[in-house]
């Protein structure tokens, strides 16, 4: 891959249906406990239309567009995000996340990717960049 | 006096060490639906990268609970996040986490709060730094 990489190139995305079970489970694995990913009351009372996705759920799923291209996650280097809305999860169903991401610089054998992360119209994650070794 | 720009140097004891298991990572990956991914199974898994959030949440404690900031973790949204690794880290590393305030800016009634977090093991090797900005609602604004 490294002899080929380069500025433009667009990497493989993928989509993620959230559920609150999803959450849960984040919420374990993370030992994030904040009752805004669980409650809709708590939630109602910081103003959010419902229960939220934990952002650093959003931010490590998005990660996987970098690192399910380039192999070994110990490649990535840096990796940065604002969280710019809420991904609001339904009490039963679930919500859609795209995830894709554009290779943006390519220096010294490191490249960096710009990673988008939208729910339906909205940019859930901003300015969203990674930096990964090509070695 | 609640946060000011003055508490900016401000730095929290280390948190207790930290024993990375094989078994948190599994745990972890799973719940990034990552557990596909070869790295983080075997003998000496590394952790996806972002597991650094849950060793570096750890030291958030210490500063919500120093009583001259008069912070609550219920009036905090977390506006962005930045991690910079030294080396993944593996199951079996022994990880203290240290906070520092870095920058505050005040607007009204909201702080706006950098915080670093450098994650070492317990031999004293840099393994992570995570950045975290947070945004703060004073009580009497609530």
């Amino acid at each position: 891959m490294n002899t080929s990489v380069e500025v433009g190139q667009l990497l493989p995305g993928f989509s993620v249906e959230f559920t609150r079970a999803d959450l849960a489970r984040y919420a374990g694995a993370s030992t994030d406990f904040n009752p805004i990913h669980y409650n809709d009351a708590a939630a109602a009372a910081l103003g959010l239309p419902g229960v939220i996705a934990h952002g650093m759920l959003t931010m490590g799923t998005a990660l996987r567009v970098v690192t399910d291209w380039v192999g070994d996650p110990a490649k990535v280097v840096n990796y940065y995000v604002r969280f710019t809305k809420p991904v609001v999860v339904p009490a039963s169903g679930w919500v859609r996340v795209d995830f894709g991401g554009t290779v943006t610089a390519v220096a010294d054998g490191v490249a960096t990717i710009t990673i988008e992360a939208a729910c339906g119209e909205a940019k859930v994650l901003g300015s969203a960049t990674a930096q990964v070794r090509l070695d | 006096m609640p946060i000011t720009e003055q508490h900016v140097g401000r730095s929290y004891p280390a948190t207790a060490p930290y024993e990375i298991s094989r078994a948190k990572i599994a745990e972890f990956a799973a719940a990034l639906g990552d557990a596909d991914n070869p790295a983080y199974s075997g003998s000496v898994p590394i952790a996806p990268p972002t597991f650094a959030v849950l060793l570096a949440a750890g030291s958030w404690e210490s500063m919500f609970a120093d009583p001259e900031l008069e912070l609550s973790l219920s009036r905090t949204v977390h506006a962005d996040q930045r991690f910079t690794w030294q080396r993944p880290l593996r199951a079996g590393d022994e990880v203290v986490a240290q906070l520092r305030i870095d920058k505050v800016r005040l607007r009204g009634a909201t702080a706006i709060i950098t915080i670093a977090v450098d994650l070492s093991s317990t031999s004293g090797e840099s393994l992570c730094t995570a950045t975290s900005t947070l945004m703060h609602t004073a009580a009497e604004a609530a």
